[in-house]
């Protein structure tokens, strides 16, 4: 195998390629990173396993080919070198040699035959559908940092994704917190079961998604293939049973308040400076104001009104800093709703005017 | 609010105690861990008999040898030290959730409030006393006093094979009778300040006023010896400020490499260590587990989860989720432990849950077991039935 490529192109590639590489696994052929050549085309894998990743880029080929190699070696001489064309060459059957042309660099890395690389996952063609990336990152947005990261719960370790009636319905959950969005677009959904999305997978999409264009989607029992034009990734899907969530989203909330989302936002920034461990903070709502509040400490107490539109009675709600700061960090509009009824059930946070996502807490409790 | 009460239990002379059991030719002789004469290095231990050619701890070995040139020399068994250890310590766990291990050879009880359960605080001592004999055939010296400090000076005194009572009331008058070098903490350069000063015993120290102390040993040092004097708790070894942790530890007879025995064993401490939690009216999030392989190698794991575990069940499933982190499921096993980081004690944490609180309806269930169990009522989980041997009949009676 032999072939020429930009520097910068190559580097790229190989760079999502160690993303996906888990680096705490102990030494293996899926340290590597399967290299082929063929077709004018260079096509390159990682997986872990659980994610698949491939690429392909084109490239000038001399001899075709494949082989394996470190990837996070790999990854370093890429980065070690400066832009330009580099030639790579399979050297007898266990030497991989990167040399940048006009260059007096040589590097000879072991290599591992391709064959005990591991295939990759492919869906049926027919199963793909459309999808916008500028829709598919929004969702992945509003949902994927209310993740669980409690491995006990590994059911709420991914992003619940769903067909509602033609509607793409992505939700997370760690049991405390949830957040919803529903989005309809132009094209035909398959009909699938809900499954669970790991993380990782769907912020490599983000990662990967240019938002122009559509990027297809498939969804099998137990993976999920999302394929850009030249990148294929696909993921092991979390076995288990999502919770009902539908059943927690509240129907009827009594009260309403309206503020400035950037002005909530600051002002909570502000107080949570002094807010300890428990991350509890209080919102005390009356009559157009909110008094954001945090506990009296060792360190002090912080507390800041802001104004907004609210009538109702005087109410306290305790929440965990952090499940409100996260969705107004995502929330798009530049005024915010809050839903509540009363200090111990859920609370909602909306973006206003409505769309198609919304945010629930579970609050804290006072004392 | 009960009158607080500790114990210290200190191992009289502990390597060289273990060295003698282990071989009775010793007893009676000079026993001397620590170094090899010879060569480099301290005195880590020594027997009584030792001590009276003048031998302490952190002697350079070279002194020792000429002070005592017929005295058995050993090496530091370390390991063995500690497994002998950890018995002893699982002995004491049996009188209290509350133990505080300060080193291999030394521990706090907090007995505070466990009269109406155990009975009377000296009794219990004495109980330990006993058990510790029966089952190591070592002894052991143990104070009792209302403050930790008392505790360690009182099981200091009567040494070696000790019991020493300070009841509430009596601390000043117990330190009173105390020659000033046994007050633990004043050192030796603090001594020969104090005895420069014309102060050789405790009641002369007592003449001194916080104020003038200052001036010689600084704020600091002035607030310990004006308190500790008095037989005033310093504060040295209070906890309750801070965090602090549970766990357990089994040590098997013999290495075991079959997955079933090792999670239960793993469950059972989970759930002693759980109970002492909920004893302590404490809350954590961080599970921590410890394993030691046949070789010696040993692995400690932590992980600290997003709420605070409600559960034996949950410690469980997070300790053993760590344990396959590190272990293959074939090598054999020495020992394994669980346990609880950063506890702090207040109520369980106030966030509420969306769904239905499976985690709530443990943490209840658990804590209804625990109080059955505290009464004297056998209850206990199905899985941690031995199949054979004693508990195995079943249970038909309430």
């Amino acid at each position: 195998m032999k072939f020429t490529c930009e520097r910068d192109v190559i580097l790229k590639e190989i760079t999502i390629a160690q993303e996906i590489i888990s680096s705490r696994n102990a030494l293996s052929i899926l340290s590597n990173v399967l290299i082929h050549a063929e077709n004018k085309e260079l096509t390159i894998r990682a997986t872990d396993l659980k994610v698949g990743f491939e690429t392909t880029i084109p490239v000038d080929v001399a001899a075709e080919g494949s082989t394996t190699v470190y990837c996070d070696k790999f990854l370093g001489i890429l980065r070690s070198l400066p832009s330009g064309d580099v030639e790579f060459e399979q050297e007898d059957s266990n030497r991989f040699v990167i040399r940048p042309l006009f260059k007096k660099i040589d590097f000879r890395l072991k290599s591992i035959a391709s064959d005990k690389f591991p295939e990759l996952q492919l869906a049926p063609v027919e199963s793909f559908f459309e999808f916008p990336q500028a829709d598919l990152i929004d969702m992945i947005g509003q949902t994927v940092f209310a993740v669980s990261d409690d491995e006990t719960r590994y059911f709420m370790n991914g992003v619940y994704l769903e067909n509602i009636e033609g509607q793409l319905v992505m939700v997370a959950t760690d049991g405390r917190r949830l957040s919803y969005i529903g989005r309809s677009v132009e094209t035909q959904l398959p009909d699938f079961a809900g499954v669970i999305v790991p993380p990782k997978i769907l912020n490599l999409i983000r990662k990967l998604a240019s938002g122009e264009g559509t990027v297809r989607l498939a969804v099998a029992e137990k993976s999920i293939f999302v394929h850009f034009d030249n990148q294929r990734v696909s993921s092991a899907l979390i076995e288990g049973q999502f919770p009902n969530y539908q059943r927690v989203i509240p129907e009827n909330q009594e009260y309403h308040l309206l503020v400035k989302r950037d002005e909530l936002q600051e002002a909570l920034k502000r107080v949570s400076l002094l807010v300890e461990k428990s991350r509890r903070i209080y919102l005390t709502v009356k009559e157009d104001a909110i008094t954001l509040r945090s506990d009296e400490s060792e360190i002090g107490q912080a507390t800041e009104e802001i104004s907004c539109e609210y009538q109702g009675p005087e109410m306290t709600l305790a929440m965990n800093y952090t499940y409100l700061a996260e969705p107004l960090r995502v929330v798009e509009s530049e005024n915010i709703t809050m839903h509540f009824t009363e200090s111990n059930k859920a609370i909602t946070i909306n973006p206003e005017p409505e769309t198609d996502y919304f945010h629930i807490v579970m609050p804290m409790q006072l004392d | 609010m009960s009158v607080p009460v500790f114990l210290h239990v200190d191992m009289d002379a502990f390597y060289a105690s273990v060295e003698q059991r282990d071989n009775p030719e010793y007893i009676g002789r000079p026993v001397i861990v620590g170094a090899q004469p010879g060569h480099r290095g301290v005195v880590s231990a020594c027997s009584y008999e030792a001590r009276e050619y003048g031998i302490h701890s952190a002697m350079p070995i070279s002194q020792a040898h000429r002070l005592c040139p017929n005295g058995v020399f050993l090496p530091v068994r370390m390991r063995w030290y500690q497994e002998v250890s950890s018995t002893i310590m699982s002995i004491l766990t049996r009188h209290t959730p509350d133990l505080q291990q300060m080193s291999v050879d030394e521990a706090f009880l907090n007995m505070t409030g466990t009269e109406r359960l155990l009975g009377p605080v000296v009794e219990t001592a004495r109980k330990i006393k006993e058990e510790v004999l029966r089952e190591t055939s070592l002894t052991i010296s143990v104070g009792v006093a209302p403050s930790k400090y008392l505790a360690k000076l009182a099981s200091e005194r009567d040494k070696p094979d000790g019991l020493c009572v300070v009841e509430p009331g009596d601390e000043s008058a117990f330190v009173a009778g105390l020659p000033l070098k046994a007050l633990w903490g004043i050192g030796k350069r603090t001594l020969s300040h104090l005895n420069a000063l014309g102060v050789t015993t405790i009641a002369q120290l007592r003449e001194y006023s916080k104020g003038d102390l200052a001036a010689h040993f600084g704020s600091a040092a002035s607030g310990y010896l004006h308190a500790v004097c008095r037989g005033e708790d310093p504060g040295l070894y209070s906890d309750h400020a801070h965090s602090h942790s549970i766990s357990g530890e089994r040590t098997f007879e013999s290495d075991v490499k079959n997955t079933p025995a090792l999670e239960r064993t793993l469950l059972e401490i989970a759930e002693s260590c759980m109970h002492r939690l909920m004893e302590e009216q404490a809350r954590s999030r961080t599970v921590t587990l410890k394993l030691r392989l046949a070789d010696f190698t040993t692995f400690t794991q932590r992980k600290t989860v997003d709420h605070d575990i409600a559960a034996a069940e949950e410690l469980f499933a997070v300790a053993k989720e760590l344990m396959y982190r590190k272990w293959d499921r074939s090598t054999p096993v020495r020992l394994i432990g669980c346990g609880l980081g950063n506890v702090e004690s207040g109520a369980p944490e106030a966030q509420q849950d969306l769904f239905d609180d499976r985690a709530d309806r443990q943490r209840r269930a658990e804590a209804a077991v625990f109080s059955l169990r505290k009464r004297g009522m056998k209850v206990g989980r199905a899985r941690l039935l031995k199949r054979n041997g004693p508990g195995s009949e079943r249970r038909r009676d309430p």
